[in-house]
C-alpha cells in the first residue's frame, strides 16, 4: 500500500477552500514554495527546519572553534583579542549546546517520533510550528551581538562574553555593562520557552497517539529515550528560567538576586542553572542514545538486548540527573558533607549509564554485525562514549576533581562525552535516516572516509587535553606562557582540531552530494525494524495510508515476518477510516510565525530597555519600552487569532489504485 | 523491497597501508612525548605537599579502576565486534539470527560489578574529602592563617598576624600582592575573599583550587614539604584577562621565612648616595624601545630564571649592583606625578591607593603584572610602558592611564621612555 502512494499521480497541487471561523486572511494552503516552509504544521517539514537550520549553527560553532584552537596554537599568541576569545569560546559552547545539538534532537523528535508511534503528525501540529520559530527568535537574539564587530554603530558591545553558563556576578551590570549580557539572557530564555512547548507537545503526542496495540513497553527505545528528555526539559527549564528573570531583574530594575553589594549571594545562580544544567548534559546524551540503541539492532540483526533494562535505566538516569547538580561546583565550598553526598549520587548514576553500554554490547553479541556508516557511527559512539563516561567517574571523587575542576581535563571529559557520544550518534543517525526522508542513499565509500577522518581528528584534538589538563592547564584559557609544558600538546590538539573540521566537512559535502545525485532507494534500505522503514521514502504528508496495528516490539520487523495477517488489517483500517470522512490533515497557519515575530520584536527592544531609540543618529524614543510592548502585544494579537481560526483541516481520500486526493467539509 | 548494495571493503589493501604509514610517519614526526609529559610548572602529578598528594594518589585510584573496566569491557566489545562481524555478501543477508531479548542474570551481574567497583572509588573519595578540607586537627596547633583576596586580574595576600607599624602609628597586617612566601612544613590555611567577581585559588602542585565567592567564607589548606617555587594561577573565568591572572607560592625554611618577614615589614628602602656600593655609569642604562624576547622565551621567566627559580628568586632579594641614587630619586617623584600614588601604595614612601597592589617590596618579587612578566628591568619597562598588551582590559590602563570621558576614554597623562627608566629604576630599588 505504501508503496502504491508513492508512485500516485498526487502532487499536493489540489487545494480547496479552508472552512472558516474567523480569519483575517485566507488560511494559507500552498503544498510547495517558501509559504509552505513558513505556515506549515507537517512535522517533517518541521522536522527538516530544525535540522537546517541546526546543521547551519554547528558549522557556525565549529568555525569558532577552530578559531579558538588556532588562537591556542602556540604560547603568547596574539592572533585574537582576549575580549573576542571570550565571546567565542562563550558562543561556541552556547551554539552547540542550545543551537547545534538540542535542534538536532528536536529534528529527529519531529521526524520520527509521530511515525514510530504511528500517528500522521504531532498532538498539536501548529504549537509545534510555533516551537521551531521561537527557537529561530532565541538563535537570533544570541547571536545578533557579533554585528557590533561589523557595524559599530549596532553597539551590543560585541557577542555575549560570560561564558556559556554566565557565572554571577560576572553577569552584573557592574561587570559586564554591555548589552551583550542581556541578549544572552533574553536568548536563552526564548530557547527555553521554544522547548518547553516542543517537549509538552511530544509528552502528549508519545502517551496519546500511540498506534492501536503500541503499549508503553512495546515503544521503540528512541521514543522512549525522547519521552524522559520530554519530561527532563518541562522540570529542568523552569530552574533557568527562573534564575534568568533574577540576572534580568538585577541588570534592568535594580534588585539584588546576586548583587553582591546589596547582600545578594552568587552561589545561588550556581545551584539554580545546574539544578538545569545537568539534567540538560541527560537532555543531550538520551536522545543519542536513542538513536543508537535502533542502529545496533538494525545492523547486529538482532533485537535490542535487554530491552526493558535499556528503558527502565533510561528512566533512572533521568531521575537520579535531577540530583547530582553540584557535582559541577565541587571548588565552590560546599563543605563536606554535601561534597560527599553528591560524589555518592555521581558514582550511582554511573550504573545505569554503564548498563546502557554493556546492553549494546549484548545486542551486538551472536549478531551478524554489517558495518554500514551508521554503524561505525554507533561503534565509534560506543568506544568514546565509554571514554567520556569513565573520566566522568574519574571526576566523581571530589578531592581528586579539585585539581580537574575548571582544567583542560574537564574539556576533554566532556567533549568526548559530547562529540564522541552525542555528536558521533546524531552523525550516525542523520546518515541513517537520510534515506527515510530524502529518498536517496549516502555514498558508502565517502561516509567511511568522513567518518575515519572524523575519528582520527577528534581524538588527536582531545586525548592530548586529558593530559593538558593534569598539567595544570585551566580551561578558558585566552593564552598561556611557553614554560608551561604545554605547547606540545596545544599544538597537536590544533593539528587535530582542524583535520577534525575537514572531516565535518568531508561528511556534510557528502550529504549534499546524496541530497541531489545519491543512488535513489525504497522504503526499508537497511532491513530495519521500527514503522518508519514500513512507508515510503519520503514518507508522504499523511505517514501511513493506514494506521497500523502494533503486534510486537520491532513492529515492521513483525510486519516483514506476518506479511498476509498484516494486509488484511491494514485493508480493514483503511476501509473504516474512509467511511469517517478519510484521512484527516491539519490545516496549515500563519500565525504561530506572527506569534514569533512578536516575540522577537519584544525580546529585542526589551534586551535594550533603557537605552533611547536612535534613528540617522537623532534620539526618537527615550527608551525602548514602547517598542517592547508593541512586540508583545503583536504577539497576544497572533496567539488570539490563532485560537479564533480554530484547527481547521481537511481530509485526504485514497483510491483503489492509490490516487490520493483531497477534500474539505463537513467531517471534522 | 529494494536493496542497496554496497562494496564490502570499501578501502583497498594498498590504501589502508599508505594511511596507515602516513599517519605513523606524522606522528613520529611529532614529539609525541612531550605530549603525554606531566612535569610541568603546574603538574598535579609532581605533587610538593600532602594536599595534592592526597588528591592525586585519589586520581589514580580512579584511574587503575576505570582503565580496568576499559579493558575489560573494550576487550569483549572488541571481541563481539570481530567475531561476530559479517564478513561476506552472503553472511549480510542470511537469515538472521536466533530473536533473543536479554538475560536477566547476566544483567544483575553486571550492575553489582559495577557497584563494587564503584565502591573502591567511593571510599578513598569520602576519606579524602575530609582530610582535604582542612588543617587536620593535631597540626591546628601550628597552622598559619593568611588571606588571599581576588581583584581583576590579580591578587592581594595578607598575614593577619603578621602587623607592620605604619607611618601614622598605627599598625594593619603586611600585604603582599601576587607572590605569597610561607614557610614550607608549616600547614598554611588560606582564608579565600574576592573583592569583585569570582576567582579561584589554584597552586596544582600544593592543592586543589578553591573558588573566592563573594559573600562566602570560603578557604583551603596546604602545605609544601620542603622550599620550593610554585606556580599558581586563577581557575574560574573572572572577564578578559582571566587567563594571565597568575601568581606564585614561595616556600621557604622556617629560618629563611622569618628574615623575609623581618625584611617585609620595615618601611620601603630608600637609597640615599651613601648607600651605593660604586660609582654609577649612566650610559649602562639602555632606553628600552621594545622588549625582546628570544623564540621560545617564556614572558615569565627567561631560561636562566627557569633553571633554578628559588635561588632566582632568593637573588632579587638583594639590592643590584650600580643603583642611579638621582635616576632612582626621579622615579619616586613621578610615582607620584603621574598619579600613580592614586592605586597603589609603597610603605614609608608615597601612595595611599588600595585598588593597585601594594609595592613596598616590588624589586624583590620575581615576576609583576600577577605572574605574567619576569621582573626584570626591561620586562618591567615593557608593561609600564604598555600595560594594555599584556593584560587587556586591566584597571590600570582603563582608570589609570585613561579616564572615562563621556563614553570614550582619553589619556590621562603621557609618559617617555626616560621617564619610565626612572620609574623602573625606583621599582627595583624597592628591594
Amino acid at each position: 500500500m505504501a508503496e502504491v502512494i508513492a508512485q500516485s499521480g498526487f502532487t499536493g497541487k489540489q487545494t480547496a477552500q479552508p472552512a472558516t471561523t474567523f480569519a483575517l486572511f485566507p488560511r494559507p494552503t500552498a503544498k510547495t514554495g517558501i509559504v509552505s516552509w513558513l505556515t506549515t504544521v507537517d512535522h517533517k517539514k518541521i522536522g527538516m527546519l530544525y535540522g537546517g537550520f541546526a546543521i547551519l549553527f554547528f558549522l557556525i560553532g565549529g568555525i569558532e572553534a577552530l578559531m579558538i584552537r588556532t588562537q591556542l596554537m602556540v604560547p603568547n599568541n596574539r592572533f585574537i583579542s582576549a575580549q573576542l576569545y571570550s565571546e567565542l569560546f562563550t558562543m561556541h559552547g552556547t551554539t552547540m549546546i542550545f543551537l547545534a545539538v538540542m535542534p538536532l534532537n528536536a529534528a529527529f523528535f519531529n521526524l520520527l517520533i509521530p511515525i514510530q508511534v504511528g500517528a500522521r503528525d504531532v498532538a498539536f501540529p501548529r504549537l509545534n510550528s510555533f516551537s521551531l520559530w521561537v527557537w529561530v527568535v532565541g538563535a537570533i537574539l544570541l547571536n545578533v551581538g557579533w554585528i557590533s564587530h561589523f557595524v559599530p554603530s549596532w553597539n551590543f558591545g560585541g557577542a555575549p562574553d560570560v561564558g556559556w553558563f554566565g557565572y554571577a556576578p560576572l553577569t552584573s551590570k557592574s561587570f559586564t555593562p554591555d548589552l551583550s549580557t542581556d541578549f544572552w539572557v533574553l536568548g536563552i530564555q526564548v530557547l527555553g520557552i521554544s522547548s518547553i512547548v516542543a517537549s509538552l507537545n511530544f509528552i502528549v503526542t508519545i502517551i496519546n497517539l500511540r498506534a492501536p496495540g503500541l503499549t508503553m513497553m512495546r515503544l521503540p527505545v528512541f521514543t522512549w529515550m525522547a519521552l524522559v528528555t520530554s519530561f527532563l526539559l518541562v522540570l529542568a527549564l523552569p530552574a533557568i528560567a527562573i534564575a534568568l528573570i533574577m540576572v534580568m531583574f538585577d541588570r534592568n530594575f535594580g534588585t539584588n538576586f546576586f548583587e553582591v553589594s546589596g547582600g545578594g549571594q552568587p552561589i545561588l545562580w550556581q545551584h539554580l542553572f545546574w539544578v538545569f544544567g545537568h539534567p540538560e548534559v541527560y537532555i543531550l546524551i538520551l536522545p543519542p542514545m536513542g538513536y543508537v540503541s535502533e542502529i545496533l539492532p538494525t545492523f547486529a540483526r538482532k533485537p535490542l538486548f535487554g530491552y526493558p533494562i535499556v528503558v527502565f535505566s533510561g528512566v533512572a538516569i533521568g531521575f537520579i540527573g535531577f540530583g547530582v547538580w553540584s557535582h559541577h561546583m565541587f571548588t565552590t565550598g560546599l563543605g563536606t558533607v554535601a561534597t560527599a553526598a553528591f560524589a555518592l549520587a555521581t558514582m550511582a548514576i554511573a550504573v545505569p549509564t554503564g548498563v546502557k553500554v554493556f546492553n549494546w554490547i549484548g545486542t551486538l553479541w551472536g549478531g551478524r554485525i554489517v558495518t554500514r556508516v551508521p554503524m561505525m557511527f554507533a561503534l565509534g559512539f560506543i568506544w568514546m562514549f565509554m571514554m567520556g563516561g569513565l573520566s566522568g567517574i574519574m571526576h566523581s571523587a571530589a578531592p581528586a576533581d579539585a585539581q580537574q575542576q575548571d582544567s583542560y581535563f574537564v574539556i576533554a571529559h566532556f567533549h568526548y562525552v559530547l562529540i564522541g557520544g552525542a555528536t558521533f550518534a546524531l552523525l550516525a543517525a542523520i546518515h541513517f535516516w537520510f534515506p527515510k526522508f530524502f529518498g536517496r542513499m549516502v555514498p558508502e565509500f565517502w561516509g567511511k572516509v568522513s567518518f575515519w577522518i572524523i575519528f582520527v581528528g577528534f581524538n588527536a584534538t582531545f586525548f592530548p587535553m586529558h593530559f593538558l589538563g593534569l598539567n595544570g592547564m585551566p580551561r578558558r584559557t585566552w593564552t598561556y606562557d611557553s614554560n608551561m609544558g604545554w605547547n606540545e600538546g596545544n599544538l597537536f590538539a590544533t593539528y587535530g582540531a582542524y583535520l577534525l573540521g575537514l572531516g565535518i566537512f568531508t561528511y556534510f559535502a557528502v550529504l549534499v552530494w546524496a541530497y541531489f545525485k545519491g543512488e535513489k532507494c525504497g522504503n526499508d534500505p537497511w532491513d530495519a525494524r521500527t514503522l518508519e522503514w514500513s512507508i515510503p521514502s519520503p514518507p508522504p504528508e499523511h505517514n501511513f495510508a493506514a494506521i497500523p496495528t502494533v503486534h510486537a516490539r520491532d513492529a515492521w520487523w513483525y510486519e516483514k515476518t506476518h506479511k498476509e495477517e498484516i494486509a488484511q488489517e491494514k485493508a480493514a483500517h483503511i476501509k473504516a477510516e474512509e467511511s469517517h470522512g478519510g484521512i484527516h490533515m491539519p490545516d496549515q497557519s500563519w500565525y504561530p510565525l506572527f506569534a514569533a515575530i512578536g516575540l522577537l520584536v519584544g525580546a529585542y527592544n526589551f534586551a535594550q530597555l533603557h537605552y533611547p531609540v536612535t534613528m540617522f543618529g537623532q534620539q526618537v524614543l527615550a527608551s525602548h519600552l514602547p517598542l517592547a510592548i508593541t512586540g508583545l502585544g503583536l504577539m497576544v494579537a497572533a496567539c488570539y487569532l490563532w485560537a479564533l481560526e480554530g484547527p481547521g483541516g481537511y481530509h485526504l481520500h485514497i483510491d483503489a489504485e492509490g490516487k490520493v486526493t483531497e477534500s474539505r467539509g463537513d467531517h471534522h | 523491497m529494494t536493496r542497496i548494495r554496497f562494496d564490502h571493503r570499501p578501502f583497498s589493501r594498498a590504501t589502508r597501508a599508505l594511511v596507515a604509514g602516513l599517519g605513523l610517519v606524522l606522528l613520529s614526526s611529532c614529539k609525541l612525548a612531550d605530549i603525554f609529559d606531566l612535569s610541568g610548572n603546574q603538574s598535579t602529578m609532581l605533587t610538593a605537599g600532602p594536599v595534592a598528594k592526597a588528591q592525586w594518589d585519589l586520581f589514580m585510584v580512579t584511574v587503575y579502576v576505570c582503565t580496568f573496566i576499559f579493558i575489560v569491557v573494550g576487550a569483549i566489545l572488541a571481541y563481539a565486534q570481530i567475531k561476530f562481524r559479517a564478513r561476506s555478501e552472503s553472511d549480510e543477508h542470511a537469515e538472521p539470527p536466533p530473536e533473543a531479548h536479554g538475560n536477566p542474570f547476566v544483567e544483575i551481574g553486571l550492575i553489582a560489578a559495577s557497584v563494587a567497583l564503584l565502591v573502591i572509588i567511593a571510599i578513598p573519595t569520602l576519606r579524602d574529602i575530609w582530610y582535604t578540607h582542612d588543617v587536620p586537627e593535631d597540626e591546628k596547633g601550628n597552622a598559619m592563617e593568611v588571606v588571599a583576596t581576588g581583584y581583576q586580574w590579580w591578587f592581594k595576600f595578607e598575614y593577619p598576624t603578621e602587623l607592620v607599624k605604619l607611618p601614622n602609628g598605627g599598625e594593619a597586617p603586611l600585604v603582599t600582592g601576587n607572590e605569597l612566601v610561607v614557610p614550607a612544613g608549616t600547614p598554611i590555611r588560606v582564608q579565600l575573599r574576592t573583592i569583585d567577581v569570582i576567582h579561584s585559588f589554584w597552586v596544582p602542585k600544593l592543592a586543589g583550587k578553591v573558588d573566592m565567592m563573594p559573600n562566602r567564607a570560603n578557604f583551603l589548606w596546604f602545605k609544601a614539604d620542603k622550599p620550593g617555587y610554585y606556580y599558581g594561577q586563577c581557575a574560574e573565568f573572572c572577564g578578559e584577562s582571566h587567563a594571565i591572572m597568575r601568581f606564585r607560592v614561595i616556600a621557604l625554611s622556617p629560618r629563611e621565612y622569618s628574615q623575609w618577614l623581618e625584611n617585609q615589614k620595615s618601611p620601603a628602602r630608600t637609597v640615599t648616595p651613601a648607600l651605593l656600593a660604586s660609582a654609577v655609569d649612566r650610559s649602562a642604562h639602555v632606553q628600552f624601545a621594545a622588549m625582546k624576547l628570544n623564540p621560545g622565551e617564556a614572558l615569565a621567566a627567561s631560561p636562566a630564571f627557569d633553571a633554578d627559580p628559588l635561588n632566582a628568586w632568593r637573588e632579587m632579594q638583594h639590592p643590584e649592583a650600580g643603583e642611579d641614587a638621582p635616576l632612582i630619586a626621579q622615579g619616586r617623584q613621578l610615582f607620584s606625578a603621574k598619579t600613580c600614588v592614586s592605586c597603589h601604595s609603597i610603605r614609608g614612601h608615597e601612595g595611599v591607593g588600595i585598588s593597585g597592589p601594594d609595592l613596598t617590596r616590588v624589586g624583590a618579587r620575581s615576576t609583576i603584572a600577577a605572574g605574567v612578566l619576569e621582573n626584570t628591568h626591561e620586562r618591567m619597562h615593557a608593561w609600564i610602558k604598555n600595560p594594555n598588551h599584556f593584560k587587556p582590559g586591566n584597571k590600570m590602563w582603563f582608570g589609570g592611564y585613561n579616564v572615562k570621558d563621556g563614553d570614550n576614554w582619553k589619556p590621562n597623562f603621557t609618559m617617555n621612555d626616560q621617564e619610565i627608566n626612572a620609574l623602573v629604576a625606583y621599582l627595583h630599588s624597592l628591594k
